[in-house]
């Protein structure tokens, strides 16, 4: 008896680890998030002149925290990445601390999620902003959260919080110009998006996955009249509030999933 | 073994309970942070520490000063590293560990550990690059053990810098006062009858704002020193937690201070305007100024402005903050600068 214990102990030995052997030539993966600054039916540029409906803008900073990035199985359960905080951006330099250091100038756009379990998925959700819980406590810096890259409050030597999103240029009509700086922030103003990508998706290691999304900085202000509002910031809350949601709603969609 | 020899390398900072005062409230819980030996002890040892400012002549201490209930003694300072004067009164720093609702006069931060990055950045204040700081901190030996130590990290990072600071800072119980003793009917404790009538009266009077135990309900309040918010200049900064809040009812507010240890920190106000309690107490009986958003806990005088106090009941009361203040809390060697 006790032989045939052993017996069928060592033959489940073998057959697990012969499954696992099986097992090991796809394993977990990488996921790259590609966010495509758009502005309207045009690329995104900085210094450049861009129409937009009837206005020119001329950009010099696009600056944006994606957080809490989840994906979703097409089972419908979720993988939470955890440490997600990237900041997006294409940007000249940037001044921080009142000039003590500047954050270099930086174009970024892609998002490489390591480790992302081996699936088939449907959706991804991610916020844009800091959640409240960080936004309070600037000790807490996980992933890419930092008071030094100049996305911490403009105002922050009182108000200690992030920038969610900045976008910064001037804008041209007819003979007016002005000079904006439309941010958004506070913890009302934190949104998340739930996109369902165009086709399920495999995440492995057999090939590199990625997930290619517009951010339309014509979509954002729209309904913004940024010569009319030059600045949004906490002090126009409806108009930032605008802003954020254009964000959330609008201004993000995905295009290719493979 | 292995787990042995692995605690071994890297000692678990000790966790540490406040001693909170029989007659004070739980204090609110601090997941993010929790209070450790190593953690609090490298808090003061920063706190002291003039390498935290950006030319290495000024510490927190320098406006916190133990002797003062971490006051600074003066109006609107111009010691820091521009030599600038400040736009805020240094506030006292006591009882912290119960701060749970905004940091600063306006409460633009919500906790001490956001907090400490205002003063340590700011031009006028410390002037510190941060980034500089880590290097500067990362160059002493006995820096690195102690935070690693502290926070089981091989890197010194500026967000362990900032709990340190907040994590010695909600040591600062102060509630060995005379008061405190009456309040918990120690041995041999009591207070005078002028003084048990200068406390019924701020019962009456004040405690709509100095609440509870704390004697500050950490909430913000126009209390009438001022009438018209419409200068915005500065970024709001005489428009009190409107700048904040962007609520118009919040015009002209700021914070409660405790009344706790308050004959130790004059001068008085936001901006230090009232040089002794009794400016304080003559405001509140007839100076208060009426305005949209002034508080109605500040109309006592038949729904106008004011809280009438006769000399005597300023007698009264100044009597009773007077056995308010804690003098062990300034003498604690716990609390005292280290280096």
């Amino acid at each position: 008896m006790k032989k045939i214990i052993y017996m069928a102990a060592f033959a489940a030995v073998l057959a697990s680890s012969c499954k696992k052997e099986t097992v090991i030539s796809e394993h977990d993966g990488e996921l790259t998030l590609s966010f495509d600054a758009k502005a309207g039916t045009g690329d995104f540029a900085l210094n450049q002149d861009i129409t937009i409906g009837t206005r020119t803008y001329n950009f010099k900073s696009l600056r944006y925290w994606v957080s809490n990035v989840v994906l979703v199985k097409s089972d419908g359960t979720e993988y939470a990445v955890p440490e997600s905080y990237y900041l997006l951006e294409e940007t000249g330099p940037v001044v921080v601390q009142e000039g003590d250091y500047t954050y270099p100038a930086k174009k970024r756009e892609d998002v490489v999620l390591k480790n992302i379990p081996m699936a088939e998925y449907k959706a991804v959700k991610f916020s844009i902003g800091v959640d409240a819980t960080h936004n309070d406590n600037l000790s807490l810096q996980a992933g890419e959260l930092s008071q030094l890259s100049g996305m911490t409050n403009v105002s922050w030597m009182w108000h200690t919080s992030y920038i969610f999103t900045s976008l910064q240029g001037t804008v041209k009509e007819g003979a007016t110009s002005k000079t904006f700086l439309a941010e958004t922030g506070v913890n009302t103003n934190y949104k998340t998006l739930s996109l369902n990508l165009p086709s399920a998706m495999r995440v492995s290691s057999a090939k590199s996955a990625k997930i290619t999304l517009d951010v339309d900085v014509a979509k954002a202000i729209d309904g913004i009249d940024l010569i009319a509002t030059p600045t949004i910031g906490a002090s126009q809350a409806s108009v930032m509030a605008t802003l954020a949601d254009n964000y959330a709603t609008k201004a993000i969609t995905v295009t290719i999933a493979k | 073994m292995q787990a042995c020899s692995k605690t071994e390398m890297s000692p678990v900072p000790q966790p540490v309970e406040l001693e909170v005062p029989a007659n004070f409230p739980v204090p609110p819980s601090m997941p993010d942070n929790p209070l450790t030996r190593e953690g609090i002890e490298l808090g003061r040892r920063l706190f002291y520490d003039k390498r935290l400012s950006g030319n290495n002549t000024i510490s927190c201490a320098s406006c916190h000063s133990q002797s003062l209930s971490f006051s600074d003694g003066v109006a609107l300072s111009q010691i820091g590293v521009s030599g600038s004067i400040l736009h805020r009164h240094a506030p006292a720093l006591l009882n912290m560990a119960w701060a749970n609702n905004g940091l600063f006069w306006d409460g633009g931060s919500t906790n001490l550990e956001s907090q400490a990055f205002a003063p340590l950045a700011n031009r006028d204040e410390m002037n510190q690059e941060l980034y500089e700081l880590v290097n500067e901190l990362k160059a002493v030996p006995d820096y690195v053990n102690r935070f690693r130590e502290a926070f089981n990290d091989p890197e010194i990072k500026t967000g362990s810098i900032v709990k340190a600071l907040a994590q010695f800072q909600r040591t600062l119980i102060a509630g060995q006062s005379r008061y405190d003793k009456f309040r918990r009917q120690e041995p041999g404790a009591t207070l005078t009858v002028q003084e048990r009538e200068g406390l019924q009266l701020v019962q009456s009077k004040c405690m709509g704002c100095h609440q509870g135990e704390l004697f500050t309900d950490n909430r913000y309040h126009n209390n009438g020193i001022d009438q018209d918010f419409s200068d915005a200049s500065l970024e709001g900064l005489f428009q009190g937690r409107f700048r904040i809040s962007y609520d118009p009812a919040d015009l002209g507010s700021f914070k409660t201070p405790t009344l706790r240890n308050v004959m130790l920190t004059a001068p008085y106000m936001h901006d230090g305007r009232f040089a002794t309690i009794n400016a304080v107490l003559d405001h509140y009986s007839s100076g208060v100024l009426s305005s949209p958003s002034l508080d109605p806990l500040m109309k006592q005088n038949g729904g106008m402005p004011g809280i009438p106090l006769s000399n005597s009941e300023k007698q009264s009361i100044i009597a009773f903050l007077k056995a308010l203040t804690d003098e062990s809390f300034i003498s604690n060697p716990r609390f005292s600068n280290p280096h």
